[in-house]
């Protein structure tokens, strides 16, 4: 198709429906949005200039604070649950075990559900009254409790367990990936060594899972950032504010509660403060390295 | 594609095969544990499955008993039928079928698209040396984070100056558009995992741009595009808000059905049709899981040898 | 792959340029955008639907579920140039700045020739027009301080009638408790919360102290005693509600009561759907009462607004107004939808006990009280309900730091 005259070109011109996009959608959409959250915009744009106010709105608001704090219990422990869970059900599928098809299958179905209903699934089983609580303290185990869900101080963690459940099968999907694509020298060479088994998972296989590490890890932050599904269908941001978290924050003012000003200012925020945990990282990972690898 | 294909299955069943032995015969201790370790983990998979099935299966009466674990007395496949060709979203009873093929519709011309610009977007950002890539990709990384309802306004008021507004290119222009930050990372990261001898052998030979991407780099691509598919199936069959304002009234997909279905806002619940309808809505990404499952893990496999 | 790409453009070009061709429409024809999605609420889309199509015109339905979900694509297809005939609203505040910005058709016209403002209650008319001018049409009036009670259960705890006085009310549920019931049948969600809340604001601080509240935004009614009062009846709800409460939606809760599992649920008229498909009659076996106090009727409602395609209404959009706010078609509607006539000239003979007893309330004047969402905007209804739900989920909250809380939202109200 192209000719080698053209060849210079022809990266910049396969590149332009991308930089385009970028351009028009993305670099777009983040400075409307950033000019918006200097408006009083309500349920419609305006360009009415009202300073920092929807800002200060903001940070005065207990239920965005909570919304924040939400966001960082709820990463962590996402993140971290999602990356040994998944790490341990692809180490333990990869044991030669019996029907691994089908285990897989069940790992990583979850994500295929819309969880509108999913979560009125996960609802009723944590719910005290109708779900497992109530199920066991029937057969006999009175004073067993399971009731994160209600509760306002473990609500966060019954938001956890529904993530864990709709995300770890992808992260198990690609550990099992990373370990299928492990040299097989190298167990030779540590079952010629007498290293145990435990050794070699942790010290010589996991490095060598950076990568995948690095794209689950990428995945479920664009997951965390974004969690809302999960959260309306679940506790709905309840009981109280207390699973508040900031895209249904954002969401709600942008919608339902017609303040797109401070669903901006929200946005903006949440921009930055992503562009802030991204910026070294992506320097490390990609700009430093592509000098070296370029053509 | 054949070719690779055969090539590289073998290799990695193979070594999923070879490098932890042959299934032991006898259960130790150690096996045992591991079984257990799967159970467990599998019963925690599968229980809300089990839930929305038997509830799926039981009438409205029994649901109001509110014991969701019972078996249903008298499983009825009613809810079933109803989700599929007589459930009504407000004066159409027609089930969640009338999506479907607008769904259909929507997801393979964005499918295609979105996954061939990420994949060409991908080599042109890893195997080029192009002023100015990395910023478009940090942008482009930068931008998967903001919630896409943020983009609905600015890209509505863009799509209706442009006549894209309420058609079907535009909705599956904002699938290529949300698409592109993850399916330019999967690619980028793909392509700059292979042997750089590769490329270089293929410069040398005087390929142009094109020319190595279609002859070189496409026929590998195999695994990754499949992965990549995986992902896109799943986000573009499952969306919902961004089908109801882009799509237009002719092309609504059957998620909206779905939401109709169980989002009610007044009125009774019908909880059964509702545990129907989201299993029948998400039969199509189910199927592309089972069907692809093996390929999944070995395209990101193949992508990560030298990741 | 180029090539592909190509031509999947040159289609695209192509099947927009179709599509954008097809603008042009009968004038009749009224696409009506909606999110009345369940069985009953589809039922009473119909009579709106099936009068239109006897009045010569063509209705077509686009129903999604979900308020904020159908609002949304609404909004947008207003601003991105493709609005439908006519949308559902909220009656009160939500529509706000679509009349702003000169997005909505004003439909006085339609109005003063067919006298709504006759036959509908003030504060209606009021929530419908902006400048005087209607800006939409008003369909139902939905009651929204109504206690629904499982009448059998009421009777085995030996409560002879519905309380009446807010000791009353405790006294019953304290009955129902020892009768091994979940008393109230508590939807935990901030929305019902805050419905809850202003029945009990109604019916304990009394019209006075509500409309200070909501409408005059009296900081310092906000601080008085009667409202901690009002706040702590509230609170104590928290005493005759199960655990299982937090998240639960409303039909749920709906639910307790039919099985006999809960006693009574505070809840909108809209409930009685759901009694009705479990076959409970309304005002027997499902009994029904306003909230203790008995200080008017709170009103919420739907409109339907009619985006701008021109000077004046469109016929379709003219006819379909006059349609819906039709004497005949008004009683059939709400008949089905569970609500009552925004019509106070029609007569409700026909309509179930707990219907006319909304219907006769509303005709007197004194009795008329709008919705919070009627007072101020969407904004601050959600800042409200924030500050409600927390409330009532924090057992070791105070009245004080309530209506301190409370003061501090309205205060920055609009």
């Amino acid at each position: 198709m192209a000719t080698r005259i053209r060849r210079s070109a022809a990266p910049v011109v396969a590149l332009t429906p991308s930089i385009l996009i970028v351009l028009l959608a993305y670099v777009g959409t983040m400075l409307w949005t950033i000019w918006i959250s200097f408006t009083s915009s309500r349920l419609l744009p305006v360009n009415s200039f009202a300073g920092s106010a929807q800002y200060e709105r903001l940070f005065g608001d207990p239920r965005w604070l909570l919304a924040v704090q939400n966001l960082a219990l709820f990463g962590v422990l996402f993140i971290g649950i999602c990356l040994v869970l998944g790490f341990l059900l692809a180490v333990a599928i990869d044991q030669r075990v019996r029907a691994e098809d089908s285990l897989r299958t069940i790992f990583l179905y979850p994500h295929a559900l819309s969880f509108i209903v999913t979560g009125l699934v996960w609802q009723w089983m944590m719910n005290p009254t109708l779900g497992i609580q109530e199920s066991i303290q029937a057969l006999g185990w009175t004073s067993f409790r399971f009731d994160w869900v209600v509760r306002r101080d473990m609500a966060i963690y019954a938001v956890v367990i529904a993530g864990v459940w709709q995300s770890a099968g992808l992260v198990m999907a690609l550990m099992l990936a990373g370990l299928r694509g492990v040299d097989e020298e190298l167990w030779k060479a540590a079952r010629v060594d007498g290293i145990p088994t435990w050794r070699v998972y942790v010290s010589i296989v996991l490095p060598l899972l950076k990568p995948m590490i690095v794209t689950s890890v990428v995945l479920l932050s664009i997951a965390v950032v974004k969690v809302y599904d999960l959260v309306v269908a679940l506790t709905n941001g309840g009981p109280g504010t207390a699973t508040a978290v900031p895209a249904k924050f954002v969401m709600d003012y942008l919608f339902e509660r017609q303040n797109i000003g401070l669903a901006a200012s929200a946005s903006t925020v949440m921009l930055v403060t992503v562009l802030c945990v991204l910026a070294p990282w992506l320097y490390s990972e990609y700009f430093r390295k592509a000098k070296g690898s370029a053509a | 594609m054949s070719t690779v294909t055969q090539t590289l299955a073998p290799a990695t069943l193979d070594r999923a095969a070879a490098h932890r032995g042959r299934r032991p015969r006898k259960l130790t201790a150690g096996r045992v544990g591991l079984y257990a370790f799967l159970a467990l983990s599998a019963a925690f998979f599968l229980l809300p499955l089990y839930i929305m099935v038997v509830t799926s299966l039981k009438t409205m009466d029994e649901i109001r008993l509110a014991e969701i674990f019972a078996f249903p007395a008298a499983p009825t496949l009613d809810a079933w039928v109803a989700a599929w060709s007589t459930a009504c979203t407000g004066l159409d009873c027609s089930g969640i079928q009338v999506g479907f093929l607008n769904s259909v519709k929507i997801l393979l011309p964005s499918l295609v698209l979105s996954i061939g610009l990420g994949a060409v977007t991908g080599y042109a950002l890893s195997l080029w040396k192009i002023r100015g890539a990395n910023l478009l990709f940090a942008v482009l990384l930068l931008g998967a984070f903001i919630p896409y309802q943020v983009f609905i306004y600015p890209l509505v008021r863009m799509f209706s100056m442009v006549g894209l507004y309420g058609t079907l290119p535009g909705i599956v222009l904002v699938h290529v558009i949300f698409g592109l930050p993850i399916m330019t990372l999967l690619f980028r990261n793909f392509y700059s995992s292979l042997p750089p001898e590769l490329f270089k052998a293929a410069r040398v030979d005087g390929g142009g741009f094109w020319q190595i991407f279609v002859h070189v780099l496409l026929p590998m691509s195999t695994p990754i595009l499949i992965v990549a598919a995986i992902l896109q199936v799943t986000g573009i069959w499952n969306d919902f808000i961004l089908g109801l304002v882009f799509a237009g009234r002719e092309n609504l997909p059957m998620t909206v059905q779905l939401n109709n279905i169980v989002n009610s806002a007044q009125g009774e619940k019908l909880y059964n049709v509702n545990m129907a309808a989201t299993i029948l809505t998400a039969l199509v990404p189910l199927a592309v899981y089972f069907l692809s499952g093996r390929w999944f893990v070995r395209g990101i496999a193949a992508g990560s040898v030298k990741g | 792959m180029l090539k592909l790409m190509r031509s999947a453009l040159a289609g695209a070009a192509m099947t927009c340029a179709f599509v954008s061709g097809a603008g042009a429409q009968e004038p009749l024809r009224a696409e009506v955008m909606h999110w009345w999605t369940s069985g009953g609420e589809a039922a009473a889309v119909k009579v709106f639907a099936d009068a239109y199509t006897k009045a010569g015109g063509t209705w077509v339905d686009s129903a999604v579920a979900g308020g904020q979900n159908l609002r949304a694509a609404a909004i947008n297809r207003i601003v991105g140039g493709n609005p439908p005939t006519s949308s559902q609203f909220n009656t009160g505040r939500q529509f706000d700045d679509l009349v702003g910005q000169g997005l909505l058709i004003d439909l006085d016209a339609v109005a003063s020739e067919n006298k709504w403002s006759d036959a509908i209650p003030g504060p209606i008319v009021e929530a419908a027009s902006r400048d005087g001018k209607f800006y939409a049409v008003p369909v139902n009036i939905h009651g929204q301080n109504w206690m629904f009670f499982n009448a059998e259960a009421f009777k085995n705890a030996g409560i002879a009638e519905a309380p009446k006085t807010f000791d009353e009310f405790f006294a019953a549920m304290d009955k129902l408790k020892a009768a091994g019931l979940t008393p109230i049948a508590w939807g935990g969600q901030p929305w019902q919360e805050a419905l809850v809340f202003d029945a009990v604001l109604l019916g304990q601080g009394g019209k006075e102290l509500f409309f200070k509240v909501y409408r005059d935004k009296d900081a310092e009614a906000i601080q008085s005693d009667d409202f901690k009062r009002v706040a702590e009846t509230f609170h104590r709800m928290r005493d005759y509600v199960d655990a299982g409460a937090p998240g639960r939606n409303w039909n749920d809760a709906t639910a307790m009561v039919i099985t006999g599992k809960a006693g009574v649920q505070i809840m909108g008229d809209w409930a009685k759907g759901d009694f009705i498909a479990a076959g409970m009659t309304p005002g027997e076996q499902a009994g029904c009462a306003l909230v203790p106090g008995n200080n008017g009727y709170v009103m919420g409602g739907d409109v339907f607004v009619f985006p701008k395609l021109g000077d004046a209404p469109t016929q379709g959009q003219a006819l379909l107004a006059k349609t819906m706010l039709d004497p005949e078609v008004q009683i059939a509607f709400n008949k089905v939808k569970g609500s009552i006539p925004v019509r106070t000239d029609v007569d409700t003979s026909s309509m179930d006990a707990c219907a006319q007893e909304g219907a006769a309330l509303v005709k007197d004047e004194a009795n008329q009280v709008p919705s919070v969402n009627f007072l101020v905007s969407a904004d601050t209804v959600g800042a409200l309900q924030d500050t409600i739900t927390s409330y009532f989920n924090d057992a070791s909250a105070t009245p004080e730091d309530f209506a301190a809380n409370f003061a501090d939202v309205m205060s920055a109200a609009d």
